[in-house]
């Protein structure tokens, strides 16, 4: 039975089916969603964390998954997201600790100069999904606030982003200062004009041209405490 | 000769602007028969919701023949030279005219969207930011109606629209741009980066000329690789 209905809540993020009222997928119409099912697991005496684990992070990377090969877009992973964000919000209380940030902490914003959060937004939206406390540092960000916010946080790995040629040139000094204050912290940059190259030439530890790679890639290759 | 108004700035209403839900419905990725009626949903819905929220300006500087200079990789306007890189300035080679224009669909889109992100509503948050998109650009479609009424009577022409940071012309040259506008033009400024707030805003350069074309936009040798134009046609609609 545990397995049924977590089989079926994974099912529910994948397909992006938030919750009894919602009228998408069309084929699911009527029926339970992420949030009733996880009321009723919950009922059922399994764990938050179960659900988190077993259900709501594997229907999450189901749908990445599909996104990297092209059957799925950008508007899929959004829907799903906010069936795994209505769910995640029903077992919030149940996680005494730190549930939520089994994977680790991720820190994000857009660099100096910079106020478009789009991208960041939908990056800031996959890591949660994939298990990962974020903290979202917005638009405009200047290095020293990444710092700060990087002391607090120890453990953390970064994420850049910048949509302009002016301002993805404010992400190097931004490394540069990370690296100098905690040369093992990972730090990852994204958005349009960025590429490999740049990455490399700046110092950063990875370019992501699609979202969906970034859970896995920083899971294989955590920030460590200095 | 011709010659347009010196300046002009307009404010159409968000029903002149005839948006193109297939735009909206081709900006999500899928194919057309394939757009959950979801998302077409949310769309009809966000556009119904932006009508009164929306403050859409548009508007040009007609900078006049007599001092362009076209060269292979810069534009030379009197004292001023725009290094627009040789992909744009092979466009507007032949021009004899230039048009500056600038457009915005208002401040609402950043934090509309943003509130719903914050919210969990992302596919909300995606289309608002999607739609405040596709009317500024449909406010620069319009007002490109505008110009191309004012040369009916002559045989002048147009080419596609250029702007910076985008087909090798750097952004940074936005400064060069704006000088020609009177401060706050259509309620757009720009920031130290060369950034134009509202975030949904475009401006650019058009060339008028008697044998000058839109043609397509010319992805294949330009390097910029996430483009949103790549792959698109020289008209929008």
């Amino acid at each position: 039975m545990n397995k049924e209905i977590l089989s079926l809540i994974t099912s529910c993020i994948e397909r992006g089916k938030v919750d009894l009222n919602s009228p998408y997928p069309p084929d699911l119409k009527g029926q339970d969603g992420a949030v009733e099912l996880t009321k009723s697991a919950l009922s059922q005496g399994i764990s938050a964390q179960d659900i988190l684990l077993k259900a709501l992070m594997p229907g999450m990377k189901m749908v990445g998954d599909k996104f990297g090969c092209g059957e799925a877009f950008i508007p899929d992973l959004m829907i799903s997201a906010k069936a795994m964000y209505a769910a995640t919000a029903i077992l919030h209380p149940h996680f005494e600790t730190g549930g939520f940030n089994e994977r680790g902490t991720f820190i994000i914003g857009t660099v100096s100069g910079d106020l478009h959060d789009i991208g960041k937004n939908i990056v800031k939206m996959i890591m949660e999904g994939a298990g990962w406390n974020v903290i979202d540092l917005g638009t405009n960000v200047n290095t020293d606030s990444f710092l700060k916010t990087l002391k607090d946080n120890p453990k953390a790995s970064i994420g850049l982003s910048a949509l302009l040629t002016t301002t993805m040139v404010n992400m190097e000094n931004t490394v540069k200062k990370i690296k100098e204050n905690s040369p093992s912290t990972v730090v990852v940059i994204g958005g349009a004009p960025v590429t490999d190259g740049f990455c490399k030439k700046i110092g950063a530890d990875a370019y992501f041209s699609s979202p969906h790679l970034l859970p896995d890639f920083l899971k294989n290759k955590p920030s460590s405490d200095d | 000769m011709v010659k347009l108004p010196d300046i002009r700035e307009f404010r159409p209403t968000l029903e002149e602007l005839e948006i193109s839900v297939n735009n909206l419905e081709n900006g999500l990725g899928y194919h057309l028969e394939d757009i959950p009626p979801f998302y077409q949903e949310k769309i009809r819905t966000v556009l119904n919701e932006a009508v009164n929220l929306v403050d859409i300006r548009v508007g040009y500087k007609f900078l006049t023949s007599e001092k362009i200079d076209c060269q292979s990789t810069r534009i030379h306007y009197g004292n001023l030279q725009f290094l627009t890189g040789k992909i744009i300035a092979a466009q507007l080679h032949s021009s004899q005219a230039l048009v500056a224009f600038a457009g915005t669909a208002g401040k609402i889109f950043n934090s509309w969207s943003r509130s719903l992100f914050d919210t969990g509503d992302f596919p909300g948050g995606y289309v608002v930011d999607l739609v405040g998109s596709e009317i500024v650009e449909s406010a620069v479609d319009w007002l490109e109606q505008q110009i191309e009424q004012g040369l009916s009577s002559t045989a002048y022409k147009m080419t596609n629209r250029f702007s910076p940071g985008y087909c090798g012309w750097n952004v940074r040259e936005q400064f060069k741009l704006f000088s020609f506008f009177p401060e706050k033009f259509c309620g757009i400024e720009l920031t130290e980066s060369a950034l134009m707030t509202p975030i949904k805003s475009v401006s650019g350069i058009i060339g008028l000329g008697e044998n000058v074309e839109r043609k397509e936009y010319p992805c294949d040798i330009c390097t910029m690789q996430n483009c949103y134009r790549r792959g698109k046609s020289g008209q929008r609609k």
